[in-house]
């Protein structure tokens, strides 16, 4: 099969190598695209139609590479068929769910802030308006984040936030001042 | 393969749209249905401007395997360290493959200081373009190359299966530590790869207690004959496994109506029915049998689905039901029994349905009517089914007043169908009842031999059929409690479900159908159980206006009314053993005690005039 540098770098063969930017992979060569020197191997185990972790990487990257064994060619040509459509919902799907997640990310807030609400919305309905995390749609928490920031909502819900919050605040200074 | 039209041709230059997509999808569709193994002189035509770029196979492939990375999760790294994840969406495979991402992050900033600060912001994703030139890498996890093409399926497959971790993957924000791979240790024991354990043939070499022995000095007592049957080795081995192999598969051919065996065994036996992933797999598994006690079982009626097939059930439940219901007030209970008969396919649905409606409905007096009625039919039916509903049937009739049973008498009289759909089950051999009398012979000569015994609700009002017996069910009639048996059911049985099981006779023998008996008719209300084993049984002259069970009150004049009719009672009662004990003083006659011969009194109402349903005065 036409490929780079010779025998080394041909369809099937099973590499390890690293590149400049301090990567070590091994896998087996899926493709190699010379104008674009573009290399895509797959790492992961030897049965077929399992899940692999593809990686394209531009070859100029590598700083050097093993040449470990000569296996098959992990394609098979008569089975290669794309789903477009599949593809596409599948795309939609991930959009969406990405979208979702990223609704869940406050736009300008800190990362602790971050964290707040992340444990927060464990277990109530949280959303971010602006830098204010909106707990059911009543109570606020307003930077700093503190307990004292807590308003709004009915004197129960308004405790309960308070006391989460100050739960949360606490576990995650446990966890290490570093964390974040 | 589907083909995509391209929109443009030009070459994706800077800038990304959705037509990107198009048009490198486009491209490799079309070079995909071209032989990959040469240059594919569409890719070329159809995208004009590609004018000097060789095509080549690797590039065919590397095209390929980026389409197969659209809508994946992927993670980019860049010249500059930095590290930015996202969505794939595009590529420009025109030109020096730029990556396209939705939905993108840097997630690691390479050229700036290694971690952001605590006071950094997260920046809001957004779609980005990662030109060539700093490209380094894309990585991309879990992919499947040549798995791709199960259109449609892998995709449901996927959405309906939500695993926990693709539920909770939004919440994995917090991460405590950073996880490295486990590498064995220096001490750690020698383990094979455990990944690849099962990927060799079978060893049949390998003895694993010569290798306990041989490691660990572990003497084995281990004697292979201990669990099982010991095989006789000698020179007729060969033959042996033959057989032994015919036959497991010929057992593992089998057709089953068991859910998951046929699905093991490779049938797709579940098309029949809309069952649902939870009924396939997850719901609580109904005994056919129908041993148990089930009350309250609204939500699971599709569980019956499986092992209760009786396709003319509906028929028959329709017609007693909505004969039954017309002439009561039940109005709803006739409508629910309706819609649950329009709506249900499995005719074993409907019963219960309607059975179920009618219990729910606090047992009106159409409900109870209903029940009686459905329980004629129903009975005649498959052993399961017919447990449940006599179980309903008993809550329904303890619940409601024994006035129904006289409004069932009437309807019952008046009601040529209702008295012929006893009758139908009275004789295998003479279906009265026309318009379910398909249904029922149907029915009751299918019916197999479930045992029925076990179901046999000790309140049995009047249309109990205790007669099934295990045997048989399709000429059990069992004796209508109705006019015989005040309610005597409620009072007896009291809805006690649990008290049925000790109704039920363990010595009886089974019931075997015997399709030269006599031909009941029944009047409406009363439901006899032929016993017909040996074909002694049914004398119908015999009416001795027995009183039927012993045991029963038979409050209102039940006795003496049946002097009508031509009460059955079975001579052979002598011979029974123990059939008494099992009859249920209170309850109806059981078909159980339709043991061949056996049974000690069932009534044989040969023909029932209506209006001489004793019910009559059974106003409770």
């Amino acid at each position: 099969m036409e490929g780079g540098g010779g025998e080394e770098l041909a369809v099937g063969c099973v590499l390890s190598l690293r590149t400049t930017l301090g990567d070590e992979i091994e896998g087996q060569i899926v493709a190699y695209d010379r104008p674009s020197n573009i290399l895509v191997i797959q790492e992961g185990s030897s049965n077929a139609g399992a899940r692999r972790n593809i990686r394209l990487l531009k070859a100029n990257y590598i700083q050097d590479f093993t040449y470990l064994k000569k296996a098959e060619d992990p394609l098979d040509l008569n089975k290669c068929y794309i789903d477009l459509a599949g593809l596409q919902a599948r795309e939609e799907a991930s959009l969406r769910q990405a979208e979702i997640e990223a609704e869940r990310i406050g736009v300008g807030v800190t990362s602790e802030a971050q964290s707040l609400f992340d444990a927060l919305s464990k277990t109530l309905p949280v959303r971010w308006d602006k830098t204010v995390i909106v707990v059911m749609n009543e109570v606020r928490v307003s930077i700093p984040y503190l307990p004292e920031n807590v308003t709004g909502g009915t004197p129960a819900a308004n405790d309960r936030v308070k006391k989460v919050l100050e739960f949360e605040r606490k576990r995650l200074q446990a966890r290490g001042p570093g964390q974040f | 393969m589907q083909r995509m039209n391209l929109q443009q041709g030009r070459p994706f230059a800077n800038g990304y749209s959705s037509r990107r997509v198009d048009t490198v999808v486009g491209t490799r569709t079309e070079s995909k249905t071209q032989v990959r193994k040469s240059a594919s002189p569409n890719f070329v035509s159809t995208n004009g401007t590609r004018v000097g770029r060789p095509t080549s196979p690797s590039r065919d492939r590397l095209i390929y395997v980026l389409t197969c990375l659209v809508g994946h999760h992927v993670e980019v790294h860049v010249k500059n360290g930095s590290i930015i994840s996202g969505i794939f969406h595009a590529t420009n495979a025109d030109g020096d493959f730029e990556i396209v991402l939705k939905m993108a992050q840097v997630i690691k900033d390479g050229s700036v200081r290694e971690r952001k600060s605590d006071h950094d912001s997260i920046k809001k994703p957004q779609p980005m373009v990662i030109p060539a030139r700093e490209l380094v890498q894309v990585l991309a996890k879990d992919v499947s190359l040549s798995d791709e093409f199960t259109p449609g399926q892998s995709c449901e497959k996927r959405k309906d299966l939500m695993i926990d971790s693709v539920i909770s993957h939004s919440h994995h924000l917090e991460t405590e530590r950073e996880l490295a791979p486990w590498m064995p240790g220096e001490d750690d024991p020698e383990c094979p790869e455990l990944e690849n354990i099962f990927d060799g043939t079978f060893d049949r070499k390998w003895d694993q207690f010569e290798t306990n022995e041989a490691l660990f000095g572990v003497k084995s007592t281990f004697n292979e004959e201990l669990y099982t049957t010991k095989l006789e080795r000698g020179p007729q081995m060969r033959d042996l496994e033959k057989i032994a192999l015919k036959i497991a598969r010929e057992i593992e051919g089998e057709e089953t109506q068991d859910l998951h065996l046929a699905e093991e065994r490779g049938f797709s036996y579940h098309d029949d029915f809309n069952l649902d992933e939870e009924s396939r797999y997850s719901a609580v598994r109904r005994e056919v049998n129908g041993s148990g006690l089930r009350e309250n079982e609204n939500s699971d009626m599709e569980a019956y689905g499986s092992g209760i097939i009786a396709g003319s059930l509906g028929l028959a439940t329709s017609g007693s039901c909505s004969d039954s219901l017309s002439k009561k007030n039940g109005n709803e209970a006739q409508a629910s029994c309706n819609e649950t008969q329009a709506s249900s396919t499995s005719s074993s649905v409907v019963e219960e349905a309607c059975l179920y409606t009618l219990a729910d409905k606090g047992l009106g007096l159409s409900s109870v009517d209903v029940s009686s009625e459905l329980k004629s039919d129903c009975i005649a039916r498959s052993s399961s089914l017919e447990d449940e509903i006599r179980l309903d049937d008993n809550q329904i009739k303890d619940q409601g007043g024994k006035s129904e049973r006289m409004a069932i008498q009437d309807s019952q009289t008046s009601d040529d169908v209702n008295t012929s759909i006893k009758s139908e089950e009275v004789s295998i051999s003479a279906p009265l009842y026309d318009p379910s009398s398909s249904g029922q012979g149907n029915i009751i000569t299918e019916s197999s031999d479930s045992p029925v015994r076990g179901k046999l609700p000790a309140a049995s009002e009047s249309v109990d059929p205790p007669i099934r017996q295990g045997s048989s069910t399709s000429s059990s009639e069992y004796a209508h409690a109705e006019s015989n048996r005040p309610f005597l059911s409620p009072s007896t049985s009291c809805g006690s479900l649990s008290s049925e099981k000790s109704t039920l006779n363990p010595n009886a023998k089974e019931f075997k159908l015997n399709p030269n008996a006599k031909s009941f008719t029944p009047s409406s209300s009363v439901r006899l159980h032929a016993a017909i084993p040996d074909g002694s049984f049914y004398q119908a002259s015999n009416v001795n206006a027995v009183q039927h069970m012993h045991g029963l009150p038979m409050g209102v004049g039940v006795g003496p009314s049946f002097s009508h009719q031509p009460v059955f009672y079975n001579p052979q009662a002598a011979q029974i053993q123990s059939p008494q004990a099992y009859i249920n003083p209170n309850g109806p006659v059981y078909g159980q005690q339709m043991i061949v011969g056996q049974h000690p009194q069932f009534y044989y109402v040969q023909s029932y005039p209506p209006q001489e349903m004793p019910h009559k005065g059974r106003k409770f």
